[in-house]
């Protein structure tokens, strides 16, 4: 395995026993006819029952690939995992076989779409659609499910679901759909979830229906949830934790609060920077100068280096480990892939 | 928390499926108007229908509400139907044998009991093309189910599965693409030496497949991408499940409709090939065989030809229009 010392010994320590889902040094390549796209380049983060995880970063940062790669619906190929451990109670998923990795999904673990119309199969009635969850995993008769398939969008308030169970998705509104998803998501009560952008795709004041809806169920059954977004004002509502990707890794991972209060990267930082405030009228909006990495030609050194302002020769020659963060008054653990993390804390 | 924002959200949905059922409704006044002979791409715009009120549709019983307003498809599928009866129970409308012939009666024309006069053998054409129906649907209909079921069998597979599998089938089907059909038919259908039907079709199946095979084939890898079948995956559905359940249905539509069409190209096939003398043969009853018989004594006796050639036409534009209806049905991209 190609893990470089310093996240080894990150890598190697005994998970918490709440730990529910703990990636380690992940890597997903993909094949194309224009070269090899390293999408993600060893990726560790661990998520506890209860706890949200929001995974932040931009388009092509890997967040999204690295949740495939959980669920095992990486498309394969012309993606391949090269390295790494995605362990499920202790129990490493990549060594499973695809029949049992079936049997996981759904069941016990699952996973939230961006798009709810074009999640949900637009020649299948809701009701259909909800009850295969019952029909798959639990060999459940049609009409039971159908019972159940009620039950569910009455769980995730959707009105009048007994009349509404045998209504195609496109008969329903955009907040109402994803709420399909997520009753879909949560029929079996599984204990990891994982929710890919939920609210990108739905207008502002339904995004937070949705996102208390989904905090609720999850206070309610106590599940993991990593919430995938590249919004951070969903995140500073519902996370525990952030974790920041950057060209296919982690560069910050910390509590939420601490991370708005004073981040330990320069990227983070530009990220925050970028949020639009309401005193800025007139002014221009601030933006990280650059463009994110071509995957297929990551720069040498910290992948940030080209487009940081604190960038100095060493992040261009040494890949920066994950840094133990550490300060007076932090309680949690928190890292950070910056050589020049303390400067960067300092502000 | 939810609750509150709730009658917000519903009314914006409201107005939304509104505007389509509005535009639903006018397109039904338009078509009740009159827009006979309207022809492919009847009826204007469209798009998702059905409000919270409508009852609920999926594509299909949209599709189907669609056909029985398109005047092309009410007239095609009449005719179908009447073909499809009249080669179950050809003797319903005819008290004659096609095979009872008299050579004294060669070439005469119309007159009472024989409507459509004699052919050259002095059989009766009015018999001879209401039997010969029986061939030309029983070739159509065998032939195109052959070919949909094994071309979206094969297709659907490859498309779904990828890889090696899929290069395979796709340069099989470059050879079959190759073949011309009627120098195809020529050489495999001269070596038959079998009376029935089931040559001819096994032909058409054999050189057909490979069009639907592409069409399965490009459908449903379009569909597999969709996120739905994601989804499912997402959330533990297997292979079958995802193929039959979520990936067949939003697939199934174009394989249908080329199905459709086909069917109508594959009687006139039949008759091509019985016109060249390797498709059916006597004593089996089929316009080509007839066409081919008439064909030089057009001069002196017509009807022998404009019979049996006339049945033809019309059977296989019936099916082509009623391949182009059910395309316009199936597609909303073409409304």
């Amino acid at each position: 395995m190609a893990t470089p010392a310093s996240r080894a010994t990150a890598a190697t320590a005994p998970p918490p026993a709440s730990t529910l889902l703990e990636v380690r040094d992940l890597r997903v390549e993909f094949h194309t006819r224009d070269g090899v796209a390293k999408a993600v380049n060893g990726v560790d983060y661990a998520v506890a029952a209860g706890e949200t995880l929001a995974v932040l970063g931009e388009s092509g940062s890997g967040k999204s690939v690295t949740a495939q790669a959980v669920m095992g619906i990486l498309d394969v190929p012309p993606g391949r995992i090269t390295s790494g451990e995605i362990l499920f109670r202790g129990q490493d998923l990549l060594k499973l076989k695809e029949e049992e990795r079936r049997k996981i999904r759904g069941a016990d673990m699952a996973m939230i779409f961006q798009d709810a119309l074009s999640s949900l199969n637009p020649v299948l009635s809701v009701g259909d659609q909800l009850g295969e969850m019952f029909v798959v995993h639990r060999g459940m008769s049609r009409k039971d499910a159908r019972a159940k398939a009620v039950e569910l969008m009455d769980r995730v308030r959707i009105p009048a679901a007994r009349e509404r169970v045998t209504q195609y998705p496109h008969q329903f509104s955009g907040g109402m759909r994803q709420r399909i998803m997520i009753a879909m998501a949560m029929a079996l009560e599984p204990s990891l979830i994982i929710a890919d952008e939920p609210t990108t795709a739905l207008d502002v004041t339904v995004q937070a229906q949705v996102m208390d809806l989904l905090a609720e169920l999850q206070r309610e059954l106590h599940m993991g949830l990593i919430l995938i977004t590249h919004d951070l004002g969903v995140v500073a509502d519902v996370a525990d934790r952030i974790a920041v990707m950057y060209a296919g890794r982690i560069v910050e991972t910390a509590p939420v609060h601490e991370i708005y209060r004073a981040p330990a990267h320069p990227y983070t930082k530009g990220l925050l920077e970028s949020i639009p405030r309401l005193d800025q009228k007139g002014q221009d909006l601030f933006a990280i100068k650059g463009l994110p990495p071509n995957l297929m030609d990551i720069p040498p050194g910290c992948a940030f280096n080209p487009r940081c302002p604190m960038a100095q020769d060493v992040c261009r020659i040494e890949d920066p480990p994950l840094f133990h963060v550490t300060y007076e008054g932090l309680t949690a653990e928190r890292r950070s892939a910056c050589h020049f993390w303390k400067e960067t804390l300092r502000g | 928390m939810p609750e509150p924002h709730e009658p917000a959200e519903g009314a914006v949905a409201g107005t939304g499926m509104g505007g389509a059922m509005d535009l639903a409704a006018s397109e039904a006044t338009t078509l009740a108007a009159g827009e006979a002979g309207a022809g492919p791409g009847a009826g204007p715009g469209g798009g998702p229908r059905g409000g919270p009120s409508a009852p609920a549709r999926s594509l299909w019983s949209d599709a189907w509400r669609d056909l029985r307003r398109n005047p092309v498809f009410l007239v095609s599928g009449l005719i179908i139907l009447f073909l499809v009866l009249i080669s179950l129970w050809p003797s319903a409308i005819t008290s004659g044998d096609p095979l009872d012939c008299d050579l004294a009666n060669a070439q005469k024309g119309s007159s009472p009991g024989h409507p459509f006069g004699f052919n050259g053998q002095g059989c009766d054409v009015y018999t001879r093309t209401v039997y010969g129906a029986r061939a030309s649907v029983t070739v159509g209909v065998c032939a195109t189910l052959g070919v949909a079921v094994l071309g979206s069998v094969l297709g659907g597979l490859a498309g779904f599965f990828g890889g090696v599998w899929d290069a395979i089938l796709s340069r099989i089907t470059d050879v079959f693409f190759a073949i011309p059909v009627v120098l195809g038919g020529l050489v495999l259908l001269s070596v038959v030496t079998s009376n029935t039907v089931w040559p001819v079709i096994g032909f058409m199946v054999l050189l057909g497949w490979p069009q639907i095979s592409r069409i399965a084939r490009g459908s449903v890898i379009t569909a597999k991408q969709h996120d739905y079948v994601q989804a499912a995956r997402a959330l533990g559905a297997s292979n079958a499940r995802m193929l039959l359940r979520h990936i067949a249905p939003n697939a199934v539509a174009p394989v249908i409709v080329v199905a459709t069409i086909a069917l109508g190209t594959y009687i006139a096939l039949e008759a091509t090939l019985s016109y060249l003398g390797v498709g059916l043969k006597p004593p089996t009853v089929s316009w080509g065989i007839d066409i081919s018989a008439a064909s030089q004594y057009i001069r002196n006796a017509p009807h022998m030809l404009l019979w049996p050639a006339g049945a033809l036409a019309v059977t296989v534009l019936a099916f082509i229009m009623l391949g182009d209806a059910v395309r316009d049905a199936l597609d909303p991209k073409l409304r």
